[in-house]
């Protein structure tokens, strides 16, 4: 298994933000320090995951 | 220190920014003869010694930013994660950054409240100190609380291996502690986190912690972990914690060096979460997502 995560960056407010993915061979995907930003991009990419669609804060900007 | 004034659930110390202040300045003192920690090391880290955690008088921090990643009622949460730990588990998922106490950046505690008051105003509901293992830096941790409004829900995550000198430091300053019990007995602790005597140390810190503050504890599922260390672990919650808020975490991520066990080179499969929520039925647990 590849354990090498993939870091994803967002600038918000000239500050640098840090999410990582680990996507395991059953296809279960798993988020570490996920920001609104990348809650909100996963949740476009399938907004049937309940898990996700429960973290996507009603804050955007927060 | 009057540590009368805290208590849980709002029992937060009145005038918290100004006790803050002084514990922070005692805890600098205590840097002189370290026992924050359960490894109790007794090192003078304003001399420059460093114990177990490596750690000198100076915090660094890794990370901090708004994120949704932790217990629902706690999120959006400004998260502060400072370097360094006094445990070495094998997967922890910040390995590099909790294994070294300098890495990242010096920690400024007024830059940071800036920032965290800058979170809380575009809609972050709590602020949370974790690590590594923030205990390992009360002195920076408490100067923190002393710059953050008195009103702001705050968070201690923590491993729950400090000691009651760190303790007493910390009560009334946080409104919620978020407590990991990681270990469901003494032998994987040692195996996989090269520490002693876990099991007794964390419940004392969770038993204190659940009279002095609002506690959530957390069990991250570890693969091949379910009956050594999830049952004991929901066992003892039932019997001694009976309500908690439990967060039971099936997420297990073979990072960092977890390869050096079997066990642990893989995710927690579909039957290992089943039967570990079966178990949190059968024992009642309160588990909150």
């Amino acid at each position: 298994m590849k354990t090498r995560p993939n870091k994803t960056h967002h600038k918000s407010a000239g500050e640098s933000q840090v999410s990582e993915l680990l996507i395991l061979p059953d296809g279960q995907i798993l988020v570490h320090n996920l920001t609104p930003a990348f809650a909100g991009l996963l949740h476009e990419l399938n907004p049937d995951a309940e898990q996700i669609a429960s973290r996507v804060t009603r804050h955007p900007s927060a | 220190m009057n540590c009368t004034e805290s208590a849980k659930q709002g029992r937060i110390a009145v005038g918290r920014p100004a006790i803050a202040r002084e514990r922070a300045r005692i805890a600098q003192t205590m840097l002189a003869d370290c026992r924050f920690c359960a490894h109790d090391c007794g090192v003078n880290r304003l001399a420059g010694e460093t114990g177990l955690c490596h750690a000198g008088a100076e915090a660094h921090f890794f990370c901090a930013q708004t994120e949704v990643s932790d217990e629902l009622e706690l999120i959006p949460t400004f998260a502060v994660a400072l370097s360094g730990c006094d445990l070495r588990c094998d997967f922890c998922i910040t390995g590099a950054s909790s294994w070294n106490p300098r890495a990242g950046t010096g920690f400024n505690a007024q830059a940071m409240a800036a920032k965290a008051n800058a979170a809380l105003l575009h809609g972050a509901q709590t602020i949370m100190v974790l690590g590594g293992e923030p205990t390992i830096h009360l002195p920076a941790a408490l100067e923190f609380v002393s710059l953050l409004p008195e009103t702001a829900k705050l968070i201690w995550k923590t491993n729950a291996h400090g000691t009651a000198q760190a303790r007493d430091l910390l009560d009334g300053m946080f409104d919620v502690w978020l407590a990991d019990f990681k270990f469901g007995n003494d032998d994987c602790a040692q195996r996989l986190a090269k520490t002693a005597d876990y099991v007794r140390v964390v419940e004392e810190n969770l038993l204190w912690a659940n009279e002095h503050s609002e506690l959530i504890v957390r069990h991250l599922l570890m693969p091949g972990h379910v009956d050594c260390c999830w049952q004991p672990v929901a066992e003892w919650l039932a019997g001694n914690l009976p309500g908690v808020k439990v967060n039971l975490r099936s997420g297990f991520w073979p990072a960092w060096q977890a390869a050096r066990h079997l066990e642990l080179c893989r995710g927690i499969s579909t039957d290992e979460s089943d039967r570990a929520v079966r178990l949190a039925s059968k024992f009642d647990l309160n588990l909150i997502p």
